[in-house]
């Protein structure tokens, strides 16, 4: 194996300046060591990651070197010290995958970028210099980089000089080599091992958390903390999410930013109907309205999203001789996307969504007052008990909603289950920190397959009527030629016939959720029902 | 991970400067890049300025006494390594029989111990067709075969094609031949050269040509895109490169 990359740092000397102590640095290795010196070279380099540490979280570094001849990307491996596993020149800025030319870097970044945007996290100035211990052969055996950076910083500190760092990078299969430049530089300079890679460390000195952002429900809530604190936390982390993506769905910098906001905003319409008598209900009643025209204003550029990304894989789905004449709804797609954007950034700009937050975040983080007038009857309720009540509740809904579908129910029968069970898995995670891990998790994973089985049904009905209604829209503006509409008219024909299958799995996926193990599971977890123990029902 | 030969029956035909200038073109444009150096005149080795000497010789290699990731040294450039010769291999179709029931499957079973290190593997092939060739054929996806513009070359050419077809199990191999040490003055070049791609449009369109430059390889001992990167010849190994890539 290739030996992985050691970084030390030497402290500033009080009688040079950086640039001094570089030169003396390399005027003291080429003293002692036979070595080629390159000359030093400045740069700017950046560090890039999607918006939720896409890459980091996959234990990966992407930086743009920009120096006077050289603009590439490196990729690299945080588990091996930042180790370079691909690099690849580009020429514009990093942004979407799509926008890369092909090359080994977008081959990695790919995978795990997925439709997220690059942006960038940090951004470093200075100057490298690199020397190539030889040996007899002139051949390189051992590789030291000298690095002077400087972190940019928007923070009240302003940029931030790091302390001059030594890479030494060993080469693959001369190791002896690599011992006897580490310990010679060891013993005379005075360095020290670095804690962290120089994207950790850069981070940090940026003031930057990596990791810090995730849209995922994560919260730690104490039993018998009072039901309307809980609820607040809750409610708070929802919001802050929501807050977070504002920015990047404005200026609709990807689609996953809009995605998360009406998650946020799905999630906090289900918490204020679904954790009832904790908090006023003149609250709930005017928040719902209010996180209910959120929902209805993000819709169609979500809707045109999931159009557009579903695309290439709808026209891959039509026999070839019909892909081609699927383009114009390509085309009438993104004609549409623009104004529909203008319209979401001005509803999110406006002063009733900017009225809606504040007030909400006002509610939120207000003092609780005991016993204070217009609250809820459970508001001091431990929430344990709140959460037992509800979830308990929820699931004998989608088991009595459930068990009613026949083959002959009609599709809003299915609907409403949909709706319940979305109901169920929202309050489940919510709640999850309450309960032993293992079994929650298992049980929101079974409720997840009975809402992909019946999101699959409804979704493509919708699907379905939504391309049948933009079929009508481009012939009425003559933008769809007749082979458009047929390509249209077999995609809805494939729509359906995958909904009728979906409907036909129905009775199966709910059978494998409504058993007597998963009934004792839920008596367990959430308590049984007095009046009706939910294993006795199965 | 890909593997390429790069394989003539004809020796002095431009295998080895075209094995070492590829292999550092894969890993210039960011791609972990492995070359074996398979020829026991250790030529490869010497233009990475590495000793051609493998502890314990081929029959260590192939008997597993020592593992392949141990004997990988890597080169001035990064990304790129190289697994280096060794005189043994002058004998490798007699280490090969002794080694192991399955000759030919022998270099297929060591690269697995290194799967996952390198995008691109390179084999700088010798000159033969012997076992090793067929344990090489076994293990690529493709096949460089280099062709200077001459009719034997095109002869040699029709003899690997026939002896591939008579194989079993080489269905998948891509062979993928382009013209090297082309000499443009030379009517005789040309002409084969048209006379040879109207009949075998599978020559790559990239040619090398002979260039005093590419000879200077032995003396700077590195890629010639690495000390003339705006040279003809350069460009032209950036053309094969390209489409070779491009074709996998």
């Amino acid at each position: 194996m290739t030996p992985s990359a050691k970084d030390y740092e030497l402290p500033p000397t009080g009688d040079l300046d950086p640039e001094q102590q570089m030169d003396s640095v390399v005027a003291a290795i080429r003293n002692h060591l036979h070595c080629a010196a390159e000359p030093a070279t400045a740069t700017r380099r950046r560090f890039f990651d999607s918006f939720d540490w896409s890459l980091y979280l996959a234990g990966a570094a992407l930086e743009e070197v920009t120096a006077s001849e050289r603009h590439e990307l490196l990729w690299q491996d945080l588990a091996d010290n930042a180790a370079v596993l691909a690099r690849q020149a580009v020429d514009g800025e990093p942004g979407l995958v799509t926008g890369l030319p092909p090359g080994a870097v977008r081959e990695r970044l790919a995978p795990v970028l997925g439709v997220r945007r690059l942006l960038p996290v940090v951004t470093l100035v200075g100057k490298h210099r690199v020397l190539r211990v030889l040996n007899e052969d002139e051949k390189t055996v051992v590789r030291i980089l000298l690095e002077r950076v400087r972190v940019l910083a928007d923070g009240p500190l302003g940029d931030v000089v790091l302390p001059l760092r030594l890479r030494l990078l060993g080469v693959r299969g001369y190791l002896r080599e690599l011992g006897r430049t580490e310990r010679w530089l060891s013993k005379r300079l005075a360095m020290a091992p670095a804690h962290a890679p120089l994207f950790l460390s850069a981070l940090a000195a940026a003031g930057r958390r990596p990791g810090s952002y995730s849209s995922k429900l994560n919260y730690r809530l104490d039993p018998g903390k009072r039901a309307e604190a809980a609820t607040r936390t809750i409610l708070l982390g929802l919001l802050d999410t929501l807050e977070a993506n504002i920015d990047g769905t404005r200026r609709n910098l990807d689609p996953e930013f809009l995605h998360d906001l009406r998650v946020a905003t799905r999630r906090t319409r289900s918490a204020l109907g679904q954790i009832k008598g904790v908090l006023p209900q003149a609250i709930v009643d005017d928040f719902k309205t209010g996180f209910a025209w959120l929902q209805q204003v993000t819709g169609p550029v979500r809707d045109l999203d999931v159009y557009l990304l579903d695309f290439p894989r709808l026209k891959t789905s039509l026999p070839a001789s019909l892909r081609d004449d699927l383009e114009p709804l390509k085309d009438w797609l993104l004609a549409h996307y623009e104004a529909e954007q203008r319209t979401l950034a001005g509803a999110l700009g406006s002063e009733r969504f900017a009225a809606l937050l504040r007030d909400w975040r006002a509610f939120l983080e207000a003092p609780l007052r005991d016993g204070a007038h217009g609250a809820a009857q459970d508001a001091a309720t431990p929430i344990k008990a709140v959460a037992d009540k509800r979830i308990r509740r929820m699931f004998k809904r989608v088991r009595q909603e459930g068990r009613a579908i026949t083959d002959a129910s009609p599709p809003e029968d299915l609907h409403e289950l949909r709706k319940s069970c979305k109901k169920l898995r929202y309050l489940m995670e919510f709640f999850q920190s309450l309960y032993p891990a293992d079994d929650i998790k298992g049980m929101i994973k079974q409720i997840k397959v009975l809402l992909d089985n019946l999101g699959g049904f409804q979704d493509l009905a919708v699907q379905a009527e939504h391309l049948r209604e933009t079929a009508a829209a481009m012939q009425g503006e003559g933008t769809a030629t007749l082979d458009t509409l047929l390509s249209m008219g077999a995609l809805i024909g494939q729509m359906l016939e995958q909904q009728e299958q979906a409907r036909r799995d129905f009775a199966r996926i709910f059978a494998g959720f409504d058993t007597d193990e998963n009934a004792t599971l839920f008596d367990r977890l959430f308590g049984a029902d007095k009046r009706q123990p939910a294993a006795a029902c199965a | 991970m890909k593997v390429l030969g790069v394989y003539s029956i004809k020796g002095g035909v431009g295998k080895t400067s075209s094995t070492v200038n590829l292999a550092y073109l894969a890993a210039a444009s960011g791609y972990r890049t492995l070359v074996w150096d398979l020829d026991p005149q250790g030529a490869a080795s010497y233009l990475f300025r590495v000793r051609p000497k493998v502890k314990g010789g081929g029959m260590a290699l192939l008997r597993g006494k020592r593992a392949l990731d141990e004997l990988i040294k890597g080169t001035d450039f990064e990304l790129l390594d190289l697994l280096p010769s060794d005189f043994s291999y002058r004998n490798m179709d007699i280490l090969l029989e002794a080694a192991n029931k399955a000759p030919q499957r022998q270099l297929q079973r060591l690269l697995k111990s290194v799967i996952g290190d390198y995008d691109y593997v390179l084999f700088d092939c010798p000159p033969s067709i012997s076992l090793m060739s067929e344990s090489i054929f076994r293990t690529a996806d493709a096949l460089l075969v280099p062709l200077i513009p001459s009719s034997l070359s095109a002869r040699t050419l029709e003899q690997l094609l026939a002896f591939l077809n008579k194989q079993d199990g080489f269905g998948a191999l891509r062979v993928l031949p382009f013209f090297s040490m082309v000499d443009t003055k030379r009517a005789l070049h040309t002409d084969t050269i048209d006379r040879l791609r109207a009949d075998r449009p599978e020559i790559l369109a990239a040619r090398i040509p002979l260039a005093a430059e590419v000879e200077r390889m032995g003396l700077r001992r590195m890629p010639l895109p690495a000390y003339a990167p705006s040279h003809a010849a350069s460009g032209a190994y950036r053309a094969l490169w390209d489409e070779v890539a491009g074709s996998l």
